[in-house]
């Protein structure tokens, strides 16, 4: 029985313990610790995307994207403006390094419509680009493996394979043979001029006609 | 690690098949808690019954502190909680309509569904009336479109709009909670009784 009365008691308060456990939870919340929360993506996530194949896009594959038209990248050039104005690749954008989390940048790298494919001379500035996005969680980034210099010693000016390398070698180098005279290699054969094939006038034949002989007059009605 | 369908924990095709269990849960609850009663309901309006207001209450309360503890100690993150857009007059007159027709009919959408299912004739004309309701929203949809689609104002929470401190929110709002609750008491046993 006094078991029975104190738990009557003790639950006669029930609301009022229950309304102070909430408070002390709430409370508890502003009195945490503040913790500074890690923005963007997490560490394994930026790993995984590191060290995954789908980083990098090479030489081949972009002259490809770019000779069959391929709307789906963005281009952009990391280098300083000054480089970018000598040499830089077809309908590239160019972002400096230092600029690229700009505001006026931000479209061309925050979206998710387009892949976006940074470059540099190497690959080397063009990487601190891709971790930079990746960082605040931007989606569909990629570097062009070699950058430039890549891209001018495998498409521009592609090595020619010799006689003891296998018949795929040959046939990339005249792939890459194509693409180049697509962004404006010319090679001599290119430049050989055909001797022309002159036709000589046959000789003249003479046909003699031969006159027909008149006849005599003979007679007449 | 959380939410668990974004991240993947479970696949997003169970998204359904969940949402019909909690529902199927809830409508249980409603009903077996007295609320498919549009007696029960408008209890609140007139001041002898606050069952509603402290059980929606309590629930804000409670799943808004937990998740704030599950985002502190990492177990969901909460920036990629879904976040309802707001479109400002769309959601003011839209209150309106919804809280006029909570006090007249005794009903809010999902317990008249419950009273449906329990027979209640007044639910029956309400979930008509619900319909009606539909079909000339639909019919005058051109004319309503520019409040419809107007005045967005994007996912914003209060935190993010007036830059508020979360937890502050959270501790303060348990507190008018708790008074709430007080004052509801307390209504209570000064307003005549009703038996239904």
């Amino acid at each position: 029985m006094m078991v029975k009365k104190k738990l009557a008691r003790f639950l006669s308060f029930r609301y009022v313990l229950l309304a102070l456990i909430l408070l002390i939870l709430a409370g508890g919340l502003v009195m945490l610790p503040k913790v500074e929360k890690q923005e963007g993506i997490h560490a394994e996530q930026l790993l995984n995307k590191a060290i995954s194949t789908e980083r990098y896009v090479s030489t081949d594959e972009l002259s490809d994207k770019i000779i069959s038209q391929d709307p789906s990248f963005i281009l952009v050039d990391v280098r300083d403006p000054q480089s970018f104005n000598e040499y830089s690749l077809p309908n590239a954008v160019n972002i400096p390094l230092r600029n690229l989390l700009d505001e006026e940048y931000e479209a061309y790298i925050n979206q998710t419509q387009y892949d976006v494919i940074f470059y540099s001379n190497d690959n080397f500035y063009a990487d601190q680009a891709w971790v930079l996005g990746n960082r605040l969680g931007y989606q569909n980034l990629r570097v062009l493996k070699g950058g430039i210099n890549e891209w001018y010693n495998s498409i521009i000016n592609p090595t020619v394979p010799n006689e003891q390398l296998a018949a795929e070698d040959f046939e990339l180098y005249s792939t890459r043979k194509a693409a180049s005279m697509f962004f404006g290699v010319m090679y001599p054969e290119q430049n050989r001029v055909e001797e022309p094939v002159i036709e000589k006038p046959a000789a003249r034949k003479v046909v003699p006609v031969k006159k027909k002989k008149k006849r005599p007059v003979e007679g007449g009605c | 690690m959380g939410p668990i369908i974004p991240n993947g924990l479970i696949p997003i095709e169970w998204d359904s098949i969940i949402a019909i269990f909690i529902g199927i849960c809830f409508g249980f609850v409603l009903e077996s808690s007295g609320f498919s009663s549009s007696r029960k309901l408008a209890g609140v309006f007139y001041g002898y019954d606050f069952a509603v207001l402290k059980v929606f209450f309590t629930a804000a309360v409670v799943s808004v502190i937990g998740i704030y503890y599950m985002d502190y100690l990492g177990y969901l993150d909460i920036r990629q909680l879904y976040v309802h857009p707001t479109f400002l007059w769309g959601a003011i007159i839209g209150g309106v309509i919804m809280g006029v027709g909570f006090v007249a009919g005794g009903f809010c959408p999902g317990t008249s569904l419950c009273a449906v299912a329990i027979g209640k004739l007044d639910a029956w004309v309400y979930v008509l009336g619900i319909m009606v309701g539909v079909l000339l929203f639909s019919e005058f949809f051109t004319f309503i479109e520019p409040i419809y689609d107007g005045y967005f104002l994007g996912n914003i929470t209060l935190m993010d709009s007036f830059d508020w401190n979360p937890y502050w929110v959270i501790f303060i709002f348990s507190i008018i909670a708790v008074v709430a609750f007080a004052l509801a008491d307390v209504v209570r046993k000064r307003v005549k009784k009703v038996f239904y």
